[in-house]
């Protein structure tokens, strides 16, 4: 029993050396095309993180021109150089640091991008993952011209994994710092990393299919050169492989619900759930495509839930319709006409002026204290 | 005072004589008058000449159809639009893009623009030739090159309105580029091949689209008067100096830019570039531009899928109305180095949809007309 106990003593010490890997947000969320969309990561995950920390966004149907990234939702600006855009290969990661972490704790943190869907969100700690370093220089600085490269020979990277990833430790980083990595023939090895942006900590590249690993393995063994390390604006001082070595979670009880995603149906907008906050911030855009053959026999039936704080808050729920490009009064007329919300469906019928704007622009759906939930295109005849 | 009175009387006076004597002569159904279309340059080239006899007996009959290389110096575009129709669109544009970094001018360049074969193929095959030119000066961290106005390090403080200063290096870097892509049009005009060209394009950027546009070119950035000086310099440069008859030029419009057009006597065609190419917009703006611009061929010089919306089908383009000389839709590097999977500016669907309407002229029925 003695002997038991003690090997239940060790395992556990091992178990909480390594950590757990925490979900955080639960999808899906999709990320459609052209920087549309986003989910914020709630301030609530960052409070008891540490730098050092690891955010990993798990999705598929990822188109291969896909491009994530990790914003500031105040600014929508990249948390750091390295994460304001990237290639998309398999999940991908960031690593908090103390100013990551401040703006977290403030404001969240945006997933952005375009052409994936996020499936879920975790926090790992550090001790997650274990980092070998297998290259230490020479340093290379990559010129402002991009024909410096380092030659990284193949013994180095022989234990690399599907699943590890590849870090570049760098230093002397510049503004518009990139990286790219090729094959021994010169060849971008994969196309997620032709030119990813470098910040202060270098740059991850994770690794999810064996494409990669057949290139490398090509180019033989030893000291033959199997990877070249290319870019702009950084000195590459080392590299290491970085393996994941803790537990995943399956308590999901503090995890962050994306909204629910709904297949629009024929003359729906949009359906779903957006939210028009009391500070007036909210507000939906729509594109002039679906108006295209819209005449004045058209109408827009939009259907909300109020938010029941808005009484409370002194404020009357509404919404106006606008021009994108004015975001005047969709009419035309001088000021906004506010549709004051009692919870019936709103019907917005079209004038000339308005049917002319909403099939040469579109329109801004604005207002304040309620969900919307679902617009539709109805031709009243 | 009075003396004013009396000159206002007059004039009322006239006005009213002269509005009621037009009315009188006026027929009950007017007819309109046949525009005629004329080329800018006297001495235009016999090559010129009879394709400008096509573009202008098919205008708002028929469109021809255009693609523009992958970046800079082949026919790619035009390859995937002949697998996914069997076809081959009528016109190929060409870009003097990256001419620094030609071989007959820097021995470590990545294309030669002065070996014009893929030109002279596409032409000897029964391609329009056009030529375009995103025209890359140093940027200010001396090493990249950009056509992007600006102070950080990878934009460029190159000021267009050098053009006026012949002892500045910004004049002198003006003319030997302008003096470098010369060259190869000439050589082309010794061919024999005419030329749709189409320099400094959007100049104005989106100077009037809202509050705090502007430029987003260099040779914009010093607003419309420079813009033009310049667009004029090159003009005689090319037609004057060194004798360029083999050219069809086109102006670029953002709509609502008139004071930026360069003038009837240096333009032949008015262009437009939109990526928000839907139907209705586009019919409003085809429209803008003829009323704009009666006496010129209207075309459609690039177009595409953009950020906010895809483009509509060619069918519904003609339907609602527009009747752009030609179209161009613009290349996707990710797609011809296979990373893609679909095009992402229009892609087979759109293409089959466009030649089915028998609007628009291919290769083949190009070649036919210019054989007539």
């Amino acid at each position: 029993m003695k002997r038991i106990g003690l090997i239940y003593i060790a395992l556990l010490l091992a178990v909480s050396a390594s950590g757990v890997e925490r979900t955080i947000l639960l999808g899906p969320k999709t990320i459609g095309r052209a920087w549309k969309d986003n989910i914020v990561l709630e301030p609530r995950h960052f409070m008891d993180a540490h730098a050092g920390d690891i955010v990993t966004v798990y999705n598929d149907n990822a188109k291969r021109t896909a491009q994530g990234a990790f914003q500031n939702p105040k600014t929508w600006q990249g948390v750091a150089p390295e994460y304001g855009y990237f290639g998309i290969n398999g999940p991908f990661r960031m690593v908090l640091t103390e100013d990551i972490l401040a703006i977290a704790r403030e404001h969240g943190v945006a997933i952005g991008g375009h052409d994936y869907r996020i499936i879920q969100v975790t926090l790992s700690d550090a001790a997650d993952y274990q980092e070998t370093m297998v290259w230490n220089g020479p340093s290379v600085v990559m010129k402002d011209d991009w024909s410096a490269n380092a030659e990284i020979p193949a013994s180095s990277l022989a234990s690399l994994r599907v699943g590890d990833g590849l870090r570049l430790h760098v230093s002397k980083v510049k503004a518009g710092a990139a990286a790219k990595l090729m094959d021994f023939t010169w060849n971008v090895i994969d196309p997620s990393v032709d030119g990813v942006p470098v910040g202060e900590n270098g740059y991850t590249w994770y690794i999810y299919d064996d494409a990669p690993l057949l290139k490398l393995a090509l180019a033989g063994t030893g000291g033959n050169v199997a990877m070249r390390i290319g870019g702009t604006g950084y000195k590459l001082d080392g590299i290491g492989i970085v393996r994941q070595v803790g537990e995943v979670s399956e308590d999901y009880s503090q995890a962050q619900r994306a909204p629910k995603e709904y297949v629009l149906q024929p003359g729906e907008l949009f359906h779903g759930e957006k939210v028009y906050p009391l500070d007036w911030s909210g507000y939906m855009k729509l594109t002039a495509a679906p108006f295209q053959e819209s005449t004045e026999n058209d109408v827009l039936v939009i259907s909300y839930t109020i938010d029941p704080q808005a009484k409370a808050a002194g404020i009357t729920p509404q919404m106006s319709f606008r021009s994108p490009k004015t975001w005047g009064e969709l009419t035309g007329a001088a000021e906004p006409i506010p549709y004051l919300l009692d919870g019936t469906d709103v019907v917005y019928m079209f004038d000339a002026v308005a049917l002319d704007e909403v099939k040469t622009r579109g329109l801004v759906l604005a207002g304040v204290g309620f969900t919307l939930t679902k617009i539709e295109l109805i031709s009243a005849q | 005072m009075k003396q004013q009175f009396l000159v206002k009387s007059l004039l009322f006076a006239a006005l009213i004589l002269s509005a009621s004597s037009c009315k009188a002569v006026e027929p009950e159904n007017p007819q309109p008058q046949p525009v005629t279309y004329t080329l800018c340059n006297a001495n235009a080239t016999a090559e010129v000449q009879q394709l400008w006899a096509v573009l202008t007996s098919q205008f708002e009959k028929k469109a021809m159809s255009g693609v523009v290389a992958n970046i800079d110096w082949n026919t790619r575009e035009a390859e995937n639009v002949y697998q996914w129709t069997g076809r081959y669109p009528a016109l190929n544009v060409f870009d003097f893009i990256n001419i620094h970094a030609s071989r007959d001018v820097n021995k470590q360049g990545w294309l030669d623009y002065s070996d014009l074969t893929p030109v002279i193929d596409w032409f000897n095959a029964g391609g329009v030739v056009g030529c375009m030119w995103h025209w890359q000066v140093p940027a200010n961290n001396g090493t990249n090159w950009t056509c992007s106005p600006g102070t950080e390090k990878e934009q460029t403080s190159f000021d267009a309105s050098k053009v006026n200063d012949p002892s500045s290096d910004e004049y002198k870097r003006m003319v030997k580029d302008i003096d470098q892509v010369a060259g190869y049009l000439k050589k082309m005009q010794k061919l024999g091949i005419p030329v749709i060209w189409r320099p400094l394009h959007e100049a104005a950027g989106n100077t009037y689209d809202f509050k705090g546009g502007k430029a987003w070119f260099w040779w914009g950035a010093q607003g419309a008067e420079v813009y033009k000086q310049l667009w004029r310099f090159m003009y005689d440069r090319m037609v004057n100096y060194h004798k360029l008859n083999n050219l069809i030029w086109v102006w670029t419009s953002q709509v609502g830019d008139d004071i930026w057009y360069p003038g009837d006597d240096v333009v032949d065609v008015v262009g437009r570039d939109n990526y928000y190419a839907l139907q209705y917009p586009l019919m409003k703006e085809y429209k803008a531009l003829k009323e704009m611009y009666p006496n010129k061929l209207i075309t459609l010089a690039e177009c595409g899928n953009g950020d906010d919306v895809d483009m509509s089908l060619w069918s519904k383009i003609w339907e609602e109305g527009s009747r752009w000389s030609w179209f161009m839709p613009w290349y996707d590097y990710n797609y011809n180095n296979g990373t893609s999977d679909e095009h992402q500016f229009a892609g087979k669907q759109w293409w089959l949809d466009a030649f089915g309407t028998g609007l628009v002229i291919d290769r083949t029925e190009m070649q036919k007309l210019l054989a007539k």
